[in-house]
């Protein structure tokens, strides 16, 4: 097999996807490693079609299994008998955490990686938040600001395919979208009532990823909201239904799988990254591969990861950190139940499909020059209404025929609202290579030490009343309202660690996300980020991977790198 | 599946185990390996007494009405594997101070937990008493379950278990509720009548409802 190319993207999931996607279709010979299993598109999603009473547990899953292998994986609500499949076995991978902290990392080891169990919410971020570091003054300014990326979101949002409604917020920019999907009758009233008295909130359907137009190749959205399980009509963006099939079409792709990125190899003469080294983990074979550029993909943290590991005389503290910031100001999304009630209204109507996205009310606080609250930056809210169903027999009493026929209909109208909040950029909070634990191939575990901080559950703290004030004023009876944030990573928004910034001393990566040090080395998914802002982040990593590819290629045709 | 025939101890697997055993050289290691993987998918018999007590709440609980109920559904099987995998959080024993009298007697299980008290509700053998009085136990233990102290008592984890059994079986997901995999479509505003039957996959209400 050929061992030199144009071309490495470490990573097969939603940036390494991109990568692969834009530098072969601009000519390049691309290496695509994955360190998880194949899986193809329709064929392998076995738990696809299956109705609860087809499984062993019915959808609950093995408990005894879970504890076993799935011990972190296992609390992720989209993790289940259905899905299990698609999230890695904790006991093979393990990572540590920092004496006194906590870190749910939640990962999925496979072709496509995350991007088959992603949840789908597809926004931009504005000038508010990459203008944010320089304001306030927490982490280092973004060299970038949204004009830069504007067309990059364009470009990426038309190939994926995004359903949303503009709204023409500064706090969430406009974007390319299908036609939006609708707002139940709960909602739409809720939207009234909210945008009536508050006129800076705006209640809108979630940006989705899913499509409600064909496109490609790929079907509409049949509303059975199974996504996690892959979907074989490819309604929603995958590494499998999207980037992937482009990238192969060109005849330019090379794809290994169950092969890990041990270390990026730096020729010192040079100055510039040869290769990487990997390894099988079925066989255990190493070998070695070279190529003009490497684009780091492998997911925010595991990017680290190898970067870490790719220790050198030049680089004895890991590949690219002269700066000693290679780990730091890492970030996740400080998130809790804002409010959840219940309402005796609208008992007559109902609606009927699973939609696969809620509503969101996007960030309003602190969008003036002056901050407005005891916290800087802000927060938004994702949630939607629902008609309760047999669960709630769980909850009630009762037994026997009474019982079962109240359960045969629909119960209540509830409308749950989920506080997602802006999580600063800080040095303390980092990754490092644990000391003393290693894998079982010799390497050495990452060690997450993270913290939410004082600034987040001010921000939830006010989230939370703003919830049930306006889950209140739309009729409702608030039964539950949360001001404290979930442990580390239950967002899934893990990120940072190879910030972008202007200045190589104190930050890693440069406006088109090449390292400082080397400039060879991409790194264009979530390590990347300087801030988090407060909406989800992955459109974010494709249109800065898209973006930065284009820049590559022009490069390396210029002779510049 | 286990059945009342069955008498404690001979399980499948054991039974699986001796027919190996007489079959000596016929079948490969394989094979062997194979089936007694197989059989570890299957709930271990439960004592005849324990079998009858289960069937008999779950009867109770979720009865036949126009659809099958709860027995008919296959809830007692379910509710047997769940107990041998620790399902629910049924993998640690009852807490003793849950049994009335605040004594657990030694090893007692959630089995145990649930005869003992219906023994007590019932003034004597549960099992023994009239349909009358074993729906009052019961519905004796459930409206303490959920009334305000209660929110500990083990017979909500029962009722949580009967419900999800149910409820994620062909009858009762499909033939109680209405089940549709493939929608194919989102209405976001229908009228809905007091006769008509819940989706049962409403997948966000199932999570959140």
């Amino acid at each position: 097999m050929n061992t030199d190319f144009d071309a490495i993207v470490v990573g097969s999931g939603i940036t390494g996807g991109w990568a692969a996607k834009e530098l072969t279709e601009r000519g390049l010979k691309v290496l695509m490693v994955e360190r998880g299993r194949h899986i193809e598109h329709g064929t392998d999603y076995v738990t696809e079609m299956k109705a609860p009473w087809e499984m062993p547990f019915r959808g609950e899953g093995d408990p005894q299994l879970f504890e076993k292998d799935f011990a972190v994986q296992s609390k992720n609500r989209h993790f289940t008998e259905y899905t299990q499949n698609h999230f890695v076995n904790d006991r093979e991978n393990p990572y540590s955490v920092a004496d006194g902290t906590q870190f749910n990392w939640w990962r999925s080891y496979q072709l496509g990686g995350r991007s088959l169990t992603w949840g789908r919410q597809s926004y931009r971020m504005s000038d508010h938040d990459f203008g944010a570091n320089k304001k306030d003054g927490h982490g280092v300014d973004w060299p970038i600001r949204y004009a830069d990326l504007k067309p990059w979101y364009d470009h990426v949002e038309k190939f994926i395919g995004v359903s949303g409604q503009n709204e023409g917020l500064s706090s969430l920019p406009d974007g390319i979208y299908q036609p939006p999907m609708a707002l139940n009758v709960l909602e739409k009233h809720a939207k009234g009532v909210i945008e009536a008295q508050w006129p800076d909130r705006r209640l809108t359907i979630g940006r989705t990823a899913n499509l409600t137009q064909e496109k490609e190749g790929r079907g509409v959205c049949q509303n059975r909201m199974l996504c996690p399980r892959g979907c074989s009509y490819g309604a929603y963006f995958s590494t499998q239904s999207s980037t992937l099939p482009a990238a192969q079409a060109t005849g330019n792709l090379t794809l290994i799988t169950d092969t890990v990125v041990e270390t990026v190899d730096y020729d010192a003469k040079a100055k510039r990254a040869r290769g990487v080294s990997v390894l099988n983990v079925k066989t255990g074979e190493r070998r070695r591969y070279t190529a003009r550029i490497i684009f780091m993909n492998a997911g925010a943290f595991n990017t680290n990861h190898v970067l870490l590991r790719s220790r050198s005389e030049a680089f004895p503290n890991g590949l690219g950190n002269s700066s000693g910031r290679l780990g730091t100001h890492i970030m996740d999304h400080a998130s809790t139940v804002g409010a959840i009630a219940l309402f005796d209204t609208f008992q007559d109507r109902t609606s009927y499909g699973n939609r696969p996205t809620g509503v969101i009310i996007p960030r309003f606080r602190n969008l003036a020059d002056q901050p407005e609250t005891d916290f800087v930056r802000g927060y938004s809210f994702q949630g939607g209404a629902l008609r309760s169903t047999w669960t709630r027999g769980k909850r009630e009493a009762g037994i026997g025929e009474a019982f079962k026929n109240n359960l045969r209909h629909v119960g209540p109208w509830r409308m749950v609202l989920v506080s997602f909040a802006e999580s600063l950029p800080r040095e303390s909070n980092r990754l490092r290579l644990d000391p003393v634990k290693v894998d079982q191939f010799g390497a050495p575990l990452l060690q997450i030490d993270f913290t939410h901080g004082e600034n987040e559950r001010k921000a939830l703290t006010d989230a939370s009343k703003e919830a049930s004030a306006m889950l209140t004023a739309a009729g409702g009876k608030v039964i539950l309202s949360l001001n404290q944030p979930g442990i580390g990573g239950s967002a899934i928004h893990e990120m940072g660690g190879a910030m972008m910034g202007h200045d190589p001393r104190i930050s890693v990566t440069n406006r088109w996300n090449q390292l400082h040090d080397v400039p060879n080395v991409f790194v264009t998914d979530g390590a990347a980020m300087a801030s988090s802002a407060c909406q989800n982040p992955s459109l974010t990593y494709m249109a800065l991977t898209a973006r930065a590819c284009d820049n590559a290629v022009t490069m390396l045709k210029q002779g510049r790198i | 599946m286990p059945t009342l025939d069955h008498p404690p101890g001979t399980s499948r697997r054991h039974l699986l185990r001796a027919g190996l055993a007489l079959a000596g050289a016929a079948l490969t290691p394989a094979q062997v390996w194979a089936q007694l993987a197989q059989a570890g998918g299957a709930p271990a018999p439960l004592p005849a007494r324990m079998r009858q007590l289960l069937e008999r709440v779950c009867d109770l609980t979720i009865p036949d009405t126009a659809t099958p109920g709860a027995v008919k559904a296959g809830v007692p099987d379910f509710i047997a594997l769940a107990l041998q995998h620790g399902l629910a959080r049924t993998g640690r024993p009852p807490p003793a101070d849950q049994f009335s009298g605040g004594a657990a007697p030694a090893g007692a299980g959630w089995l145990d937990w649930l005869g003992f008290e219906l023994d007590l509700k019932a003034g004597g053998n549960f099992l023994a008493a009239k349909p009358a009085a074993q729906t009052k136990a019961l519905s004796d233990l459930d409206a303490a379950a959920y009334a305000k102290g209660g929110e500990k008592s083990p017979w909500r984890t029962w009722k949580g278990l009967i419900v999800t059994g149910y409820y994620t079986s062909e009858i009762g997901g499909s033939q109680e509720l209405f089940f549709e995999l493939v929608p194919g479509r989102f209405d976001p505003d229908i009228p809905v009548g007091p006769n008509d039957r819940a989706w049962s996959n409403d997948w966000t209400a199932v999570d959140f409802g």
